[in-house]
């Protein structure tokens, strides 16, 4: 039974890949270079107006925070912008559905592609600031992907969350605007949060993107990666289960009238 | 179905002289004749629908629909946009939950054994929904593998169900280079992939030309002949009468009428139809054959007149001095016409 699920749902996986690795480097190279160019820009020209961050390089700092920041944006796209067009304009489940496949495989399968999809970012990404000296311990680079799946997951929930509200496709601009957004500018990538008054630090800790920077962090600077670990991966981990459930069931009532 | 049976079974013997006249074997199978002229059982259906409602909120699309669907039939389900045929089609293969009533597909519920159900049916989805991202084998194999054809199969089944729907030079193609009636063709190859038992045509020819329409239905008779199930919903009164053995015809979440296309013409509009052009003043015509008691449709697209005989209609365009656009024999149109009214094109 749990089998056969794990079956069908895998085949949804191939679909999506097979779909993406027609325009493998279309699709993938604003992942890569978007987060070269911010390198640049910020790192290197904003960067040198910033002394010293942490006792590190503004380029040190901003690194781990961008990958993580990547891993986000591909889940929500994916889940948001991307499953609403397979579900609507291209009827892709319509058919899928009158297979043996159900709605609990079709979710399933979902996830465990925007977690490979956005552990494969991350990773990707890590790989380029690798190249430009980010990593103190160049190991470190193989557990990147694991940050990808931490965040991907809950984020990718909440892409599929607002996929079962909205009315058309334009209203995820909202979604992005007031939920993506912040957990971008909010979650620590650009500057350390105890900058900020506590109120949004608060805020910031509470939401999960905080939370794979922070995991992310202690990879690319080599600290206290165990330590940190225990304390952000049950958080992280947390968010996925419960965001994950609240997808199911959207999509389940959405997909099974 | 069950007169022809009986028919062709042989007559009654004794238990005892069955088994001095016959082999064993012959004696269980006499035995087995035997008790199904008894008890009037057949094979069980394939579909059993017993009072089945769906609501959708406060709208109820299904309204206690009742029929059942025998093995190696085509079964046809008509009616005009909104009946509730394709709720309840998406009911019978779990796409959609019953709201109460009873439904067996294979003997099984498919709130239940969903997933068992679809492993034996295919679908010719109403929209084509095929996966334009991908080439015509690619879809074809990805949809094997969803219905469990094991890998080293895929390609070949994926090779010959092409073959059979004339689509074997597209197979390297990009789905969008596809004519409507080549991805309408290539939905059948999806929906027959998995070898289903029941196949469920959900309006197979909406939308394409005569032409396609007929190697399609061509292609209906051919499954038929190899004693698939075949449940279709069509728009098109014609497409029923060529290929259904049996159909209802629904109207507003009801069944409204159930036979055979013959059964239901005889009883509902048997004779034959005039259709006189629109635009003209039709008074005259319309009180001369109501004076006759002749069934009389007026609509915009004209006056249909239908009588008992063929002479009957010859006389009344001798009378008024008028030519029928058409002069044919009922058919299921007007069948459907008659009970689904007039009106229903205001709704759909």
């Amino acid at each position: 039974m749990l089998n056969e699920t794990l079956k069908l749902s895998w085949h949804i996986v191939r679909r999506n890949w097979w779909v993406y690795r027609k325009d493998f480097l279309a699709n993938i190279s604003p992942t890569v270079t978007d987060p070269a160019f911010m390198i640049c820009s910020l790192g290197l020209g904003l960067g040198s107006y910033v002394s010293e961050m942490h006792d590190r390089t503004y380029l040190q700092f901003l690194a781990p925070g961008l990958a993580v920041g990547t891993a986000m944006f591909t889940a929500f796209f994916e889940t948001s912008y991307g499953f609403y067009i397979r579900m609507t304009y291209e009827s892709v489940f319509k058919a899928m559905l009158a297979t043996p496949i159900g709605v609990r495989e079709v979710i399933l399968g979902e996830f465990i592609w925007v977690a490979l999809k956005s552990a494969l970012m991350v990773f990707g990404v890590s790989v380029v600031f690798l190249l430009f000296g980010q990593f103190q311990n160049p190991l470190n680079l193989l557990l990147t992907p694991v940050v990808g799946i931490l965040v991907g997951v809950p984020i990718g929930a909440v892409g599929l969350i607002a996929t079962c509200y909205v009315r058309n496709i334009n209203q995820f601009q909202t979604v992005y605007s007031f939920i993506i957004s912040p957990l971008y500018f909010f979650s620590g990538i650009f500057f350390p949060l105890t900058q900020m008054p506590e109120v949004v630090q608060l805020f910031a800790k509470v939401l999960p993107l905080y939370h794979g920077v922070v995991l992310c962090q202690s990879l690319y600077w080599n600290e206290n990666i165990a330590a940190v670990w225990l304390v952000h991966v049950p958080v992280l981990l947390a968010y996925s289960a419960a965001l994950l459930l609240w997808a199911y069931y959207k999509v389940l009532s959405k997909l099974q009238a | 179905m069950q007169g022809s049976r009986r028919a062709h079974a042989p007559p009654l013997r004794s238990f005892r002289q069955i088994v001095e006249q016959l082999s064993y074997s012959e004696a269980v199978l006499d035995i087995e004749l035997g008790l199904c002229l008894i008890y009037g059982m057949h094979s069980s259906p394939v579909v059993s629908i017993e009072q089945i409602r769906k609501s959708f909120g406060l709208f109820e699309a299904v309204r206690g629909v009742s029929c059942r669907i025998e093995a190696g039939e085509c079964f046809g389900l008509l009616g005009p946009n909104g009946a509730g045929k394709s709720t309840l089609i998406n009911m019978i293969y779990g796409a959609s939950r019953r709201t109460s009533g009873k439904l067996e597909v294979f003997g099984m519920d498919p709130n239940v054994s969903s997933r068992a159900i679809k492993a034996r049916l295919g679908v010719v989805t109403q929209e084509n929904a095929l996966d334009e991202g991908l080439t015509v084998r690619e879809n074809m194999e990805l949809y094997a593998a969803f219905v469990g054809v094991p890998a080293r199969e895929r390609k070949q089944r994926v090779r010959d169900l092409l073959g059979f729907m004339n689509l074997a030079h597209k197979e390297n193609e990009p789905i969008q280079t596809l004519s409507g009636g080549m991805q309408r063709r290539l939905v059948f190859v999806r929906a027959l992939l998995g070898k289903p038992e029941l196949v469920i045509l959900d309006e197979p020819t909406t939308g394409l030309d005569p032409a396609v329409r007929h190697l399609l239905w061509g292609k209906v008779n051919q499954l038929k002949a190899e004693g698939k199930t075949i449940l279709l919903t069509t728009h098109y009164m014609h497409e029923a009468e060529v290929l259904c053995d049996r159909l209802v015809i629904m109207n507003k979440g009801e069944v409204i009428a159930s036979g055979t296309p013959k059964d239901l013409r005889e009883a509902h509009a048997s004779g034959y139809v005039a259709v006189f052009e629109t635009g003209e003043d039709f008074a005259a015509l319309r009180t001369g054959a109501g004076s006759r008691s002749y069934q009389v449709l007026e609509d915009s697209s004209g006056l249909y007149v239908r009588a008992p005989r063929l002479e009957d209609l010859l006389d009344l365009q001798k009378e008024h001095g008028r030519q029928a656009l058409q002069l044919r024999p009922s058919n299921l149109e007007d069948v459907f016409l008659k009970l689904t009214g007039p009106e229903l094109n205001v709704d759909a």
